[in-house]
Formats: C-alpha cells, structure tokens, sequence
C-alpha cells in the first residue's frame, strides 16, 4: 500500500473478516460485488475458489480470510466480493461484510507487530477509528482496523508458486 | 521524458516497417512491369518517410543511405532515369539494405555495409540509369517541363468526373512534344473545405505562402456564401483563384498544400491548356488526374477544369485501377490492441446481458419488436469489433519477395514467386504468429522442393521454379499455401531416413501420406548436407508445432516431379474456439472440437479397469485409454458414476495419440470467445483459458495435450498422430 505522502491522509475501505476489521486502500477498489459462486478452477490452492466474469473479464475469487491464515469464511446473504487492482491485475476477494469508507491519516496508522504468518507481513499497520453505529456509546472510542498491503499479499505471486 | 522519446521511436520503427511493407510491393510490382507514376510515388514516399524519421531520431547512417536511395528514386519518379529493369533491380537490392539499416537502427547494431550500393546509385544518377541498364534506350535528353512528378501514361476515365464533357483519351505524356511554355502563368484554384476550417487550418497562411512565391489573388469566388442567416460561421465558403508565375516549379506550390485537410477544393493549372488537377491528401498520394491535353484550341482563356475533389476508391483513377489508390486513400488510425481487446471483452457482455435479460421478460414482452432488433444490433456491433482486429494475410506475405530473392542467390535457383490472396483478412494475432512457420515452408521449397536449373531442364520444366504463395478463408478457417513446381517428395529416400533415425520401425507399412507427414517429425530432415538455409531438421517440426499451438494443421501433398503443396489449415481468428461443451461434476468444460475424433456411449463392459488408476475403452477392436477428467481435476464431492452412464469422447493427441475422455453429458457445440487466465492469475496445467457462456457463467476450456500428456505417462507413445489408432 503506497503512502500518499503529500497529504498525509487516505481513504480506506474498511470490511470484516469474522470478528476482525480490515481495510484496504480506496485506491485499489475496483468495485464491489455481491457474492456470486464461482466457477471452481482445479490445480490451485484452497483458498482460491475459482473464477468470476468481471465484465467479460476473468478474474480469480480469493477466499481473503483463509489466505491471511483464518478460518474460512462461509458466504452468507451479506458476504460481498471486493474487486481490487492487485500490481495491475485485477482479483476479487471474498469478505463477510463490506462496513465503511474512513478517511485516515497516515500519522494514525501504528506499525504492526511481527505477526507469526510465515511469509512477508501482510498487514501494513493498525488503525483506530470510530464506529459508526447508531448506539456509538462503546468506550474503547472505535474499532482496530487491520490495513493490508495488498502488493505484499501478492495473491498471483503466492498462486505461481502454488501451481 | 526519455520513456516518451522511446514511445516516440518506437512508433518510426512501426511506421519504418510500414513504409518498407509499402516500398516492396511498389518496387515489386514495378520489377512485373509496372511504373505507372503511383507505384513509384509510393515507393519514393515510403524511402522519403523514413528518411525524414531517421534524420529526426539521429539515426545517421540510416539518414545517409535513405537519402541517396532516394535521390535515385525522385529522379526515377521524374521520369529522368527509366524504370527499366535493371534500374529497378538495383532498387530492390538498395531495398533490401535499406531494410538492413532499419533493423540495425532499431537493434543500435552496426549498420550494413553500404558502400557498394550507394556507388551503384551513384552510378544510376550519374549515367540517368544506362548502367544499370545498357540496352536500354536512353532516357530523353529533357523530359517535357511540366512532369515534374514523374506523370507516366495513364488512362484516365473522366466520364464522372468531367464537366466539359472530353472524351476520355489515353494519353502518354511521351507524346508532348511540345511542353507547356515556360511563361505560362499558373492558376491555382484553392478553397478550404469544412474540415480545413475545422482542424484550425487558416487559409490566409496559405494564401500569403503562394505570395511569397510571386503569386497574386486574382479571383474571390464567393457564389456559395448563402444569405446570412443561413451563414455556418464554421463551414468556408469561399475558393480564391491565384495566378503564379510559370517560373515557379510545381512541387513548391504542392508544398504550400502540404498542411491543407483532405477534400479542400486545390486545383493547380497552366492556362496554356494543360491542367493537372490534385486531390490533396495530407500526407498521402498526390493523386493525379492526367490533363485532357489535345483539345485542338485552348477552350476560351480558361483551361480545363477537373475537380477530383474527394478521393473516393471507387472512381477509377489511372490505369493502376482503383485497388491500388483505394487501398492508397484508406484512411486509418492506430490503435492500441488492448483497446480493441477491451471493447471486445465489453460487446460481448452487452451480448450476454442481452440475452440474460430476454430470458427474464415474460413471454409477452419477448415477443415486442425492439429486442430482436436490440440482439441484433448488439451482434452486429460485436461482428464489427471482431472485424477490427482483422488484418489482410499481405502483412505476412510481405517479406517472402525478399527472403526468396536472398534465397535465389544463395542456391543459384531461378525462383519465380506468384502470390494470391494476399488480401485474405485475419486476426492480427494470427498473422504475427504464422511468420515462422511461413518462413520454414519458403525456405523448404526453395531449398528442398525446387532443383537446380539444369536438373528442371533435364526434366523438361522451365529452368526458372515456381513458388506459388496463396491465402483463402473458407467459413471458419484460413488455408495458407506454399505450392512448388519442384521434384516432389522422395518417399524412398524420406523412409530410409525416417528408419535410420529411428522415427519409425524398419518394417513399418506406411502410406504415402504418412511418409510424406514423416517431413514434420521432430528431428527429421533429408538434407544431403546441413545447409544454410534449411536442412537443420527443425524446419518442418517447427511449422506443425507452431501451427498446431494456434489451432490448425498443416496437410502436404506431393507429387513426384510435380511437386509439393504445404498447406496450413488456420482458425481464422484466435479468440474464437470451436468447441463442445460437455458436463462434468455439475460443471461445464469446453473442449476444442478440431481435436473430437468421436463420442461413445459405452455398453456394460465397454470399459475396463487395467490397473486400480487406469482404464481402458474397447473400440472395434482396439483399446484406447480413458481418463476420468474428475479424476484428473479432483473435482470434490462426486460420486462414482459407471461408465454406462456416462460419454466417451474420443479425442486425438499429438503426445498420447487416441485418449479417450469420461464426460457426463455433451451439452452444445458452441463457437467460444477464448478468454486467458493469465491475465489475472497465472495458466494453468490441463486448461487452456476460459470462456463466457450464453448464460454469464465461466466454463474452463481444456487443453487436451497437457491433460492426456501430464495424466499418461505410461501410455505407449506414437511419434506420429495418424500412426496410432
């Protein structure tokens, strides 16, 4: 996820995983689609479901929480595919619930620490910020979002190596 | 910056290739006699644009040679050297550099040794081409003054386009023996049209320009300014007539057009009864519409008016005939394929939609007029776009005059080429990608199929072999043809070698279509000696693999001492499969149908287990393996079906030869759009890409080689598809 230096703040899209928060760089979205079954591909790893048609397009479904090493997540009514440029190839992530847009500053965002994941981190930093429900009145005062680095999570490289 | 300058430079090198495309076929067609005054002027535009780019990105030596290629090619355009045969064979060599100097240029090799060449150019412009050609007659002292542009005869068909109403006439500009007289004023007739004004063309610039050269206003012609309340402040009305003096040479008032769009009205005249009328075209042939000139008495004062205003293909123009200038006059812009590739990928999905929602409307409103229309409006514009792709076949053909005449000089073979078809239309991927194998079946006849001279002789054929190069589309697919008039095969030579090698067995009984298709087997060649040219036995290998990864086949037919037809057999386009959809596991596959040999429905029995992993299929007395292709895939969650419930497809593999492939069911036969998975993801073993069905959904399209090649090991193996079953 690059930072966009000059003005210090970005646009994130935040979603949860399960019980977890996360968010990804505005800048990558694509769109977001309703959770459709793919069509499974063979030879390739669990966590990639399949492929979809984007507009004439095929792109890969990933299965996000079982790719970050969670349990994988059972699609349901409100499950939502985020369509994400990924290094100029496009992929869509399997997420439970798409929850907000928030504007962060990057001043906010607190370095994660070393996440026992056997590969690069994959999450690029924690960020706090408010919950927007209508009985705001939690006292921890927001929600930790777990902001990915998409370009480290590098579904297609994981996937060459995969196959 | 220097990203832009590259992007810049690569765009020369693309137009480089253009112009050498453009500058062969002119020099070629002139080396078969033709030298109407387009076809050098198209040859002379090609070398001039490429000069003027490789000046432009400092290519020197490039610069250099371009420019004498050219000085030699604008004295030829004028009439001042002949195009007699020998002058335009050393064209053609100089050609061949030329070609050189561009792929050095874009390589940043060193350039071609040139020195030779330009002295032969030297010659041609210091003796006006009778070194080149001795017996030809010289050329005329002084060519008549007013063909400046090297105006050859022409026949021109003025019934259309002649408002006085001449008789048509053939005229050669030979027989003016008595030019133009130098004092003759010019009149020059000049009004910008819609589209001038539009481009932000000012027509003052013009004007002043022709000033400078001595000229004068002589005559506002503003009969078409209408009232002005119907006035179009952006349309131009008016047409200015200039006088310019005599002395001035016709090019440099050319040049005062250079910048002016198409279809302005530009008429440039003597008043002594000669007119030569242009067309403008920016950057693009001057096309010329010889004068009527032997009207007995100059008509009035005025002379004759030709107005050739728009440049339509259509109106037949000289005698070069309307092909040539149509294909001239094209007007084209480039497009990046992606673009193309991306309007495609979205045309199609209007095509889905469509079809998604005619099935959702109820019966009633499926039957109102507007969405059959709608379908096929959405179908046509998905033809069209599929059109933009296409390319003629020329492109390929177009470097084979070349290899061959290097080919000639290096076997001493007299090689005549005759080329048809060449306007064939293909997709753009198919023609970059028949190059090689194109180049392997040239050099094959040239090598392999044609004799020698004295043998062709002794044989009772003319010394001079034939290749003859031809393209034709039937229904889906493109048959591309190399065709020799040489020996032929020699079967017994061929079978010889092929059990020697090993390729096959001694006792082998082979027809002579499987010896003639032993020439493609990996490792073969019956060269005497490895020479330069082929003969390093990956030739014909080369072209059956290469052509079979794009879909097609190649079939040979010999005759011996008749000689020996290559043809390959091409999908007209690859993004389109032919393809049977099949079921499997609830989900569906397509298989490419080129490959299908035939579909079972097994008895009870039909099909046997010959190991726990492994069965086989018994088909009129041969068994041919089966693979489970849900085996194969490890699609979850099936359950055992026994194999008379099931199809057999028979399919034939170049690696595995006849494999037969457990479906479920056989759902359609579909032309499929082949979509890859690389784009966002990474291929994948056994598929070959996707596709997007009528309905949106994806099916995966199998690749059958790698399926029955990564799954068989243990299959016994034929060197030969056609030798196994």
């Amino acid at each position: 996820m690059t930072t966009n230096v000059e003005s210090g703040e970005r646009k994130i899209v935040t979603f949860s995983l399960g019980d977890r928060t996360f968010g990804i760089d505005m800048r990558a979205l694509i769109e977001i689609r309703e959770w459709d079954e793919p069509t499974p591909l063979p030879r390739v790893p669990s966590y990639i479901k399949g492929v979809a048609n984007l507009r004439g397009t095929v792109i890969p479904i990933v299965g996000l929480a079982e790719r970050l090493g969670w349990e994988a997540s059972v699609p349901h009514a409100r499950s939502c595919i985020l369509v994400v440029n990924i290094g100029g190839k496009q992929a869509g992530f399997l997420v439970d619930e798409v929850a907000d847009i928030v504007a962060i500053k990057d001043s906010e965002i607190q370095p994660a620490p070393d996440i026992d994941i056997d590969e690069t981190n994959v999450i690029a930093g924690l960020v706090q910020v408010a919950t927007r429900t209508q009985d705001a009145h939690d006292s921890d005062g927001g929600t930790m979002v777990l902001l990915l680095d998409l370009d480290a999570l590098s579904v297609t490289r994981q996937m060459e190596l995969a196959a | 910056m220097s990203d832009e300058l590259d992007e810049i430079q690569a765009i020369f090198f693309e137009e480089c290739s253009e112009g050498l495309a453009a500058a062969e076929a002119g020099l070629s067609a002139m080396a078969d006699g033709d030298t109407s005054s387009e076809t050098i002027a198209s040859v002379f535009r090609a070398v001039h644009s490429i000069k003027g780019g490789s000046g432009a990105f400092g290519h020197g030596a490039l610069l250099a040679f371009s420019h004498r290629f050219e000085n030699v090619l604008d004295e030829v355009r004028a009439g001042r050297i002949p195009a007699s045969a020998g002058v335009v064979k050393v064209m053609l060599s100089a050609f061949d550099i030329l070609s050189d100097h561009v792929t050095a240029a874009q390589d940043a090799s060193a350039p071609p040794v040139d020195e030779a060449m330009l002295a032969t150019l030297d010659d041609i412009l210091a003796t006006k081409g009778g070194c080149a050609d001795g017996a030809d007659t010289p050329a005329p002292a002084s060519e008549p003054e007013a063909d400046p542009f090297g105006f050859t005869p022409v026949t021109a068909i003025v019934d259309e386009l002649d408002p006085f109403g001449f008789e048509p006439v053939s005229v050669s500009l030979d027989d003016f023996d008595a030019p133009a007289p130098e004092s003759a004023d010019w009149t020059v007739r000049f009004g910008p049209s819609r589209d001038a004004m539009a481009n932000g063309g000012e027509p003052m610039l013009v004007i002043r320009e022709l000033e400078r050269l001595g000229g004068r206003v002589i005559g506002i012609d503003s009969s078409a300014l209408p009232p002005l309340r119907e006035l179009d402040p952006e349309d131009s009305y008016i047409v200015w007539t200039l006088a310019v003096p005599g002395a001035v040479d016709q090019g440099d008032i050319n040049e005062c057009f250079d910048f002016v769009a198409p279809d302005s009205t530009i008429e440039i005249l003597r008043a002594a009864g000669e007119a030569s009328v242009s067309a403008f075209e920016n950057a693009d042939p001057v096309e010329v519409i010889e004068p009527v000139a032997q009207a007995p008495e100059p008509v009035q004062t005025t002379a004759p008016v030709l107005t050739l205003v728009d440049n339509k293909p259509d109106v037949p123009v000289g005698k070069a005939g309307g092909e040539k200038t149509g294909d001239q006059g094209a007007q084209t812009i480039r497009v990046d394929l992606a673009k193309l590739d991306l309007l495609l990928n979205l045309v199609s999905e209007l095509v889905i939609r469509n079809s998604i929602l005619t099935d959702r409307l109820s019966p009633a409103d499926q039957q109102r007029v507007e969405l059959p229309e709608l379908a096929r409006l959405t179908r046509q514009i998905q033809d069209n776009v599929m059109s933009l792709r296409a390319q003629p076949i020329k492109q390929a053909f177009s470097r084979v005059p070349r290899m061959l005449r290097d080919l000639s000089a290096e076997t001493g073979k007299q090689i005549n080429l005759e080329t048809t078809g060449e306007t064939t239309e293909v997709d753009k991927g198919v023609i970059e990608k028949i190059g090689d194998p194109l180049t392997h079946m040239i050099r094959n006849a040239a090598d392999h199929g044609l004799e020698g001279a004295e043998e062709r002789i002794a044989a009772g054929k003319s010394p001079t072999g034939t290749i003859k190069l031809s393209a034709e589309q039937r229904g889906a697919r493109i048959y591309v043809r190399v065709q020799d008039d040489g020996r032929g095969i020699n079967r017994e030579r061929v079978k010889a070698k092929a059990i020697e090698k090993g390729i096959i067995a001694a006792d082998a009984v082979l027809t002579d279509e499987e010896i003639d298709q032993l020439i493609c087997a990996p490792g073969f060649s019956t060269a005497e000696t490895i020479s330069n040219i082929s003969g390093r036995g990956v030739g014909m290998d080369v072209v059956r693999s290469n052509v079979e990864a794009l879909g097609g086949r190649v079939e040979i037919q010999s005759v011996p001492g008749r000689g020996t037809t290559f043809t390959m057999i091409l999908p007209l386009t690859l993004a389109i499969l032919d393809g049977m959809v099949v079921r499997l596991a609830g989900q569906r596959f397509v298989l490419p149908l080129a490959s299908v040999v035939e579909s079972v429905r097994p008895e009870p029995g039909q099909v046997q287990s010959v190991s726990p992993t492994s069965e086989v299929i018994e088909l009129r007395g041969n068994y041919l393996p089966v693979k489970r292709l849900t085996d194969i895939f490890g699609l979850q969650g099936v359950r055992f079906r026994k194999p008379e419930d099931s199809l057999v497809i028979v399919v034939e593999s170049d690696s595995a030869g006849h494999v037969g492939l457990m479906v479920d069911t056989i759902d359609d036969r579909r032309e499929v759009v082949i979509k890859s998975l690389d784009q966002n993801l990474h291929p994948i073993r056994g598929l070959g890409g996707a596709t997007i069905l009528g309905d949106g959904s994806i099916a995966l399209i199998l690749d059958l080689e790698a399926l029955v090649a990564s799954t068989t090991p243990s299959t016994p193996k034929h060197t030969l598809k056609g030798l196994a079953a």
